[in-house]
């Protein structure tokens, strides 16, 4: 080969590798992805760093020799014949099939060693457990026997969750964490997470679920450890009903958190907390509360119209029937078997009542 | 515009130099295809005899009945070994008796399934009473359905071999229905041998 | 009508695309036809789906429609569009390749053209009846309580992979068979390689999925339990046996597409194919490892975690054959004499938009990155660069430059230009602003999403509007020119494959003797070839 063309190709390679260096280690990428709010986000954008470095490189190098043979080598007008009748070069094709087996090889590697990391169990964790239904989370903490709609975990302290499905498959997704995991009905999956940052993140789920997959959106809540502990004892919706492995015909052994306070304007304030928790918008559509979804009935007015509904039934009643026996009395043109039979099992009484008391307002 | 030639006057057969009849080629490559949905069958049954298992049910199972079934489906694949040797030597009058005797053989193999089937449903073992009953007739129920299936070619086969179709030269269609009923037959014994036996 | 048909003074033969014709070339085009009109109907449910996502918040459509416009888009792009017209292309070109009269088995070839029509009827119709809505993937337990469509669903894909199957038979065997004399395998043009490697995953893949969606029609009719929970299904297990089928399915896609490009390349650069028995050997490599990573799509789903690795190491392999063609490609391009014409531009595009599609498969094939971006919209991005931007860049590479072969007539080349740069321009707008919605949160298969991806989503819609109208100009030209463009002659690109020896179209029987050959696929540049192609 030419002394010239040998000394461009070491140029531009020497370009190259800079390029891909300084896309892996200097680059600032966060354009790219959430912030950074956990333990192990930390190491994946590490590794989608060193991937963007390697990719870069081949995209310049492809393109970049595509644009250039595309503009050089094009037919001149007049020009006759036909190119050079060359079947292949051994060393080069060696070449380029060895380097980037080594470079997969590598990444490979750096793969396996950051799965191994995220993999391995934690000493002491805060255990979670995460319930999907169509379409809203719940999430209970067995060792303080409460449930909530809205995850909230103490900053700095590994949190091992523990991920089931009721209905469908779900998917959990904390893009801020960078961990994803389905929520299959039938088993149970363990995952876990350390969150370094303090703050409101976002959660989605990632699996379709049916109608209203994409209202499915829940929020984590990341706190100080200080915070956190008053929250699990007495703040939002601390409530007891039966954990996981307990059956569900028992009753609520006691009951932990406030009981709604009968002045209306708490029980406004109580109720559309509750309301938003479990995420009855996702389906429901009620103004005050936020609630866009077109699955089921709209609950705008509901109180004026509820003691129409049934024969017999007054406002009350028919509210929390079709809150704990929804299938009772469905709306017509709305499909029967969609929302959760059992709200009348995993939610308390007084909750349930708060609910009621808060829809009859509305 | 329908017939349309195939081949030259004097075609080039790159198959003969590898040694490949195209129609015998083809029903190779069908057949692969049917192992692999066998493959997909049974792997439901395994996966769930291992993830689900039902010692009750799977006690039900008759491997004494299935056992003489089994063999009478072996005889079947011998008798079309016969058959295919018969025709090879040009005795067409023997290729009709054993493909009659193919026939007879499957139908009493069919017969002693449908049997099975109902016995174990009279004693509660169905297609929807668990996860062992729906594997298990999916399973046997498709492989009953290709032997079915096997049988009509048979017919058909003996139709021609009566009709003076097949010769010591012209053994291709005897051949390639013998290379289908072989595979029935090699499916059941691995379905047996999973299901009954292990 | 044909060429040969004016010239004989006889009436429009166009009847004999309506009936049972076992000319594989008559079936060729049916194919061909018959799946760009469920591309168009794909790319309609594509423009609603972009509709409604061009901001955020319920538009058109509430949240079933949109499932159902989803799962029906993905459905007949992948069913009824892509890997129909490759067999569709193997029907027409690949006899023709090896210098045969026709396929190994005519009537079985008619009628895997013709299980076609009535599948795609069955699929559109499901439509109507409640249709099928749990994503082309059909997870349970969802679509286990999906409405009627999904069962009529499941028949029209049932009945495609049958005919995907018999194709798969025909192919091979015609392949193995019936080559002309002198045409051992090493002489074969790749595009005949690329069709046996593709033929060997669909003989051994399609039936997997018949048998899962046995499973699920039988659990949705007949009451089994095979997925239901309660009773010890396992929701995993369709997992496993849908994408032991639906991953080699991507390949059934590509590797037809990449030998389309390994037959353009080189008669547009007037250079041989560079590295001919890498190419076909990596073929080979693609086929037998695209069956052993199918788990890379399940690295969320709760299966055995430890499993997961082998999957990630097999992903990433392929890398390694894929690169080689990449390279190969360009390398034959390189030090050439290029005509860029519209096959030509396609093939270039083919190789801008791939390399980026088969990147960022790395990304995802990288376990820690997959957990954060699977089901988001950077797998839809990095699937729709591989499928558009490569696959169907092919198909349309594959479209143009054997246009004068199948009609005989020449299209037109600036509004082949004007459609090349409308569907470049329109396929990066689309789908590169879709890695970023996904890399900062945003899931698939969502009818709305939050309004920080609203810029994001924007653009893609634009790009589609775009990408839809790029259609047109190709329709008219491919219409007009069909009807009354310019004979064409025999071998317009002075090409040196076997199809282009004998006359546009080519007679019934294709070749009034069996062919002889005389040099390789691709001896460009060969003194002796050009010698040749200056007398021919």
């Amino acid at each position: 080969m030419k002394e010239r063309s040998i000394f461009i190709i070491i140029v531009l390679s020497i370009i190259l590798i800079g390029i891909g260096l300084f896309v892996a280690t200097q680059a600032d990428l966060s354009f790219l992805l959430p912030e950074e709010a956990s333990a192990e986000s930390v190491l994946i954008d590490g590794l989608f760093r060193m991937l963007m470095g390697i990719a870069t490189v081949v995209f310049l190098l492809v393109e970049g020799v595509l644009l250039y043979t595309v503009i050089r080598f094009r037919r001149k007008p007049g020009e006759e014949g036909d190119g050079k009748p060359v079947h292949g070069n051994n060393t080069l094709e060696i070449v380029w099939t060895i380097i980037p087996a080594i470079i997969v090889a590598v990444i490979g590697v750096y793969s396996y060693q950051v799965l191994t990391i995220i993999e391995q169990p934690r000493e002491d964790p805060l255990v979670v457990q995460i319930i999907g239904r169509q379409f809203s989370w719940e999430y209970i903490y067995p060792e303080s026997r409460i449930s909530s709609g809205v995850m909230h975990l103490p900053v700095d302290r590994p949190v091992q969750f523990q991920i089931e499905s009721k209905d469908v498959i779900h998917s959990f997704w904390v893009p801020a964490f960078r961990l994803k995991q389905d929520a299959t009905p039938g088993q149970i999956d363990e995952f876990f997470i350390t969150p370094t940052k303090i703050g409101r993140y976002p959660i989605r789920c990632a699996e379709l679920c049916g109608a209203a997959h994409a209202a499915m959106v829940s929020e984590v809540v990341v706190q100080s450890k200080e915070d956190f502990e008053a929250w699990l004892e007495a703040g939002g919706t601390a409530l007891s009903p039966p954990s996981m492995e307990e059956t569900s015909s028992q009753p609520s052994p006691g009951e932990s958190g406030t009981a709604p306070d009968t002045s209306s304007e708490e029980v406004q304030a109580q109720g559309r907390a509750l309301f938003i928790e479990l995420g009855c918008g996702a389906c429901h559509m009620l103004a005050d509360a936020g609630g866009a979804g077109a699955v089921g009935p709209p609950l705008d007015g509901i109180a004026s119209i509820a003691d129409t509904r049934v024969d017999g039934m007054d406002a009350h009643s028919y509210i929390l029937k079709s809150i704990i026996n929804p299938d009772d009395h469905v709306v017509e043109g709305f499909p029967p078997g969609l929302m959760p039979k059992d709200y009348g099992d995993r939610i308390s009484e007084e909750k349930n009542e708060l609910l009621v008391k808060y829809l009859l307002s509305q | 515009m329908g017939t349309h030639a195939t081949g030259y006057k004097d075609p080039f057969n790159s198959g003969k130099a590898l040694g490949l009849n195209h129609t015998k080629l083809g029903m190779w490559l069908f057949l692969a295809s049917e192992v692999m949905f066998f493959g997909g069958l049974l792997s439901a049954f395994l996966h769930y005899r291992v993830s689900a298992p039902a010692p009750v049910e799977d006690a039900l199972l008759d491997i004494t009945l299935v056992g003489i079934n089994t063999f009478i489906l072996l005889t079947s694949s011998f008798t079309v070994v016969l058959g295919f040797g018969s025709i090879q030597a040009g005795n067409v009058k023997r290729l009709g008796f054993f493909l009659g005797a193919t026939i007879v053989l499957g139908v009493l193999f069919l017969s002693g399934q449908v049997y099975e089937f109902y016995s174990l449903t009279q004693e509660g073992l169905t297609l929807t009473s668990s996860v062992f009953g729906s594997s298990f007739y999916t399973l046997t129920g498709f492989h009953g359905l290709h032997v079915f299936v096997g049988i009509l070619w048979a017919s058909y086969v003996l139709l021609g071999a009566l009709r003076g179709k097949y010769s010591s030269e012209s053994t291709i269609g005897v051949e390639v229905f013998g290379l289908y009923w072989h595979f029935v037959d090699i499916v059941w014994i691995v379905l047996f041998t999973l299901i009954y036996l292990i | 009508m044909s060429v040969q048909a004016e010239a004989m003074g006889q009436k429009p033969t166009w009847r004999k695309y309506l009936s049972w014709n076992t000319d594989h070339k008559v079936i060729g085009v049916q194919y061909i036809v018959t799946t760009f009109l469920f591309f168009v109907i794909g790319g309609a449910l594509a423009m609603v789906i972009r509709a409604e996502l061009a901001q955020p918040g319920s538009d058109i459509v509430n949240g079933v429609e949109y499932n159902r416009l989803l799962t029906n888009h993905g459905s007949v792009m992948i069913f009824l569009w892509i890997i129909p017209i490759m067999a569709g292309f193997a029907n027409y070109v690949l006899p023709l390749m090896i210098g045969a009269q026709d396929m190994a088995f005519p009537n079985l070839n008619a009628l895997s053209f013709w299980l076609i029509p009535p599948a795609g009827i069955i699929m559109m119709t499901s439509f109507f009846v409640g249709a099928a809505e749990s994503g082309w993937t059909t997870y349970v337990p969802l679509s286990l309580t999906a409405p009627f469509g999904q069962t009529l669903w499941a028949v029209s894909v049932l009945l495609l992979g049958m005919s995907s199957i018999i194709g798969a038979v025909n192919f091979v065997t015609t392949t193995l068979t019936m080559r002309t004399k002198g045409m051992g395998f090493w002489d074969m043009p790749l595009f005949v390689w690329s069709m046996l490697a593709t033929s060997l995953m669909i003989l051994i893949a399609t039936p997997m999925l018949t048998a899962g969606l046995v499973l699920i029609a039988m659990d949705r009719v007949v009451g089994t339990l095979f997925f239901v929970v309660q009773a010890g299904g396992d929701p995993i297990f369709w997992q496993n046996i849908f994408w032991f089928y639906s991953h080699p399915a991507v390949y059934i896609m590509i590797l037809p597409a990449m030998g389309i490009i390994s037959e353009v390349i080189p008669v547009f650069s007037r250079k041989p194919i560079f590295g001919y028995k890498a190419i076909a050997i990596s073929s080979m490599a693609i086929s037998i490892l695209g069956l052993l990573v199918w788990a890379h799509h399940m690295f969320t789903s709760g299966m055995n975690p430890a499993l997961r690795v082998p999957y990630m190491i097999t992903s990433m392999i392929i890398a390694v054959p894929t690169g080689i063609k990449i390279f190969s490609w360009l390398a034959t391009m390189w030090d050439g004499k290029l005509e860029l014409k519209t096959p030509m531009l396609f093939a270039i595009g083919f190789l801008a938009m791939f390399l980026i599609g088969g990147l960022t498969g790395i990304f995802l094939a990288a376990i820690p990155i997959d957990l954060h971006v699977h089901d988001t919209y950077f797998v839809v991005a990095h699937l729709h660069y591989v499928l558009f931007g490569g696959s169907v860049s092919a198909v349309y590479a594959g479209l143009y430059y054997w246009f004068p072969k199948i009609t005989g007539r020449k299209y037109n080349e600036p509004l082949g230009k004007a459609h090349f740069w409308m569907n470049f321009i329109g396929a990066n707008l689309t789908y590169l602003p879709l890695f970023l919605a996904g890399l900062l949160g945003m899931p698939r298969r969502v009818a709305d999403y939050s309004p920080e991806f609203a810029t994001a989503n924007m653009l893609a819609t634009i790009g589609a509007i775009i990408l839809g109208a790029s259609t047109l100009p190709f329709l008219y030209n491919a219409i007009v020119s069909w009807a009354r463009g310019p004979k064409a002659g025999d071998n317009p690109w002075r090409a040196l494959t076997l199809e282009w020896t004998t006359t546009s179209p080519p007679p019934e029987n294709n070749f009034d003797s069996p062919p002889v050959l005389t040099h390789g696929p691709y001896d460009y540049g060969d003194p002796i070839v050009q010698l040749e192609n200056q007398t021919s």
